[in-house]
């Protein structure tokens, strides 16, 4: 069981897997293999999809041309004010 | 009346300067509705073309200076309303309009802009459904190419406050209305196409008049939207305001609220997706396991196997195991099957999927003599392995050669003897029988003769 490299490759693979499981032709064999690689993927797709983190960043241009980011500040998030 | 007085004689230059004259004086700043025909763009940038009605015609001119300012397309055949002064052109001694301003007859340039741009754009495939990217399932960062201090980025970044939603966000500012706007666009555009962490991005801007989202609708806004490798949520004005990028876009936001929708929603539809799998992991799983369990019971209580004795019960467990799994299969998995149309019903109830439904019973029934086939047949081949064994077993028992005639002898521990020498006058011994045993003294002993 490798582990997944993306969250679309995870879900594909946990679908797959979930198939398997419901078809009911699993052997016996395979059966705690299968169902354990399911529960890593699920754990693994909840993870993703809870880890992002909230940052809001602007584009500059610099004297040079080239691009630079800053914090973009947030108008409601700026002391004082209110939403 | 003198016929002999001098004649004012001109020469062509002349009366063609004199006409020009009276002309420029008597007819600058009119406006002429005609036809357009016979135009020619030429490579300088101007614009040559006759203005007809069904009795006369006219040469026109449109200096690349005016030229430039035309928001729509000259094409012949469309009915324009030309602002100018008249000229002579001395070389060919034509009189022709100077043309200041065109507009097209009957409805704003703006919109026939907005014809021509679509109709040409279609027709070269860069609205085509086929060549829509799909939106990324989890968007790792999202790319905005807005004003940093217009209306869109403010409703976005609430949505997104609002839902709680913590996704990172690269904002490309770009003006959004005036002159430059549409460049400006277009380069943040392909700016955010060279991040390699943008996995889908939102253009767009507020509401306003249909001067104030005109970039939108300029091709070259288009032509980056249609190259943009990341695909792209278009988010221009309100619900009632299409643009040409929303034509070429991914997909079109109402607004750019919806737009942080869009991108939301399909995260919690995520959220969603991945529980209910889990779900059923879990209780696919929790079935295949009480099915095992359910097996084992069913065969430990079946009368075939209660005559197999001692050594039998490893494989009449084994074979427990699996012939129960296949008969309490049988009937979970047909119920399993029920609860599963049971749930189509009711989750089709509200269509007519009346042939579907059908369908599905008839593919239940089939599923199940298969199944039913299949576990009978299982049965047999197995409980026919075990009356072989049962056999062979008995054959190897010891008790089986006792009944022929033959003794086991035990010494005092219990070790079977086979060699008398190991014996020693008055050394106890049993003797087991086919029926009974007794128990003995050595009296003499006498080793083996060969």
């Amino acid at each position: 069981m490798s582990k997944p490299k993306d969250f679309e490759t995870a879900l594909q693979r946990l679908e797959e897997i979930v198939r398997k499981l419901d078809s009911g032709d699993l052997p016996l064999a395979s059966l705690l293999e299968v169902y354990e690689e399911g529960v890593t993927l699920s754990r693994f797709c909840q993870t993703k999809l809870e880890e992002a983190e909230r940052k809001v960043e602007i584009l500059n241009r610099k004297a040079d041309g080239t691009l630079e980011r800053t914090p973009f500040a947030e108008p409601d998030t700026d002391p004082g004010s209110h939403d | 009346m003198n016929l002999f007085a001098p004649r004012k004689i001109y020469t062509v230059s002349e009366i063609t300067a004199d006409v020009k004259a009276c002309l420029e004086s008597e007819f600058s700043g009119v406006s002429v509705e005609g036809e357009i025909s016979n135009l020619v763009a030429a490579a300088s940038g101007h614009l040559y073309f006759a203005l007809k009605d069904k009795g006369a015609q006219m040469r026109c001119v449109c200096f690349r200076s005016r030229a430039r300012f035309l928001k729509f397309r000259a094409e012949d055949g469309l009915q324009v309303v030309a602002s100018g002064s008249l000229s002579v052109y001395e070389p060919r001694g034509e009189y022709q309009l100077i043309v200041d301003f065109v507009e097209p007859k009957g409805f704003g340039s703006l919109q026939l802009a907005f014809e021509q741009l679509k109709t040409r754009l279609q027709a070269e495939g860069l609205f085509e459904t086929q060549r829509k990217k799909p939106l990324p399932l989890l968007p790792r960062c999202i790319g905005i190419v807005t004003s940093p201090t217009g209306a869109a980025i403010q409703d976005i970044l609430r949505i997104l406050r609002r839902r709680h939603e913590n996704m990172q966000i690269l904002i490309y500012p770009a003006r959004v209305q005036g002159k430059g706007a549409a460049a400006e666009i277009a380069s943040g555009i392909r700016a955010l196409n060279r991040l390699a962490e943008i996995d889908v991005m939102i253009v767009g801007r507020g509401g306003g008049s249909l001067e104030d989202l005109w970039a939108f609708n300029e091709e070259v806004v288009a032509r980056a939207i249609f190259e943009s490798r990341i695909p792209v949520i278009s988010a221009v004005g309100h619900e009632v305001d299409f643009t040409i990028a929303d034509f070429v876009a991914d997909l079109r936001a109402p607004t750019p609220s919806s737009a942080a929708e869009l991108v939301v929603s399909q995260k919690k539809a995520m959220l969603e997706q991945v529980a209910g799998l889990e779900n059923r992991l879990q209780q696919s799983f929790q079935f295949r396991l009480s099915q095992l369990r359910n097996q084992v019971l069913t065969l430990s209580a079946d009368r075939v196997f209660a005559s197999v004795d001692g050594r039998l019960g490893y494989y009449r467990q084994r074979l427990d195991e699996l012939s129960f799994r296949l008969q309490n299969g049988l009937s979970s998995h047909l119920g399993e099957l029920k609860a599963h149309e049971r749930l189509l019903a009711a989750d089709l109830g509200r269509f007519d999927f009346r042939q579907t439904i059908r369908f599905r019973r008839e593919t239940l029934g089939s599923q199940f003599s298969r199944l039913q086939a299949s576990a009978k047949l299982f049965l047999q081949s197995t409980r026919g392995k075990v009356h072989a064994l049962d056999n062979s077993l008995q054959a190897l028992s010891p008790l089986a050669v006792l009944d022929r005639g033959y003794a086991i002898c035990r010494d005092t521990h219990g070790n079977i003897v086979k060699d008398a020498t190991t014996f020693q006058p008055g050394d106890s011994f049993s003797v087991r029988l086919a029926r009974g045993q007794v128990e003995g003294q050595a009296k003499r002993i006498q080793a083996a003769e060969d």
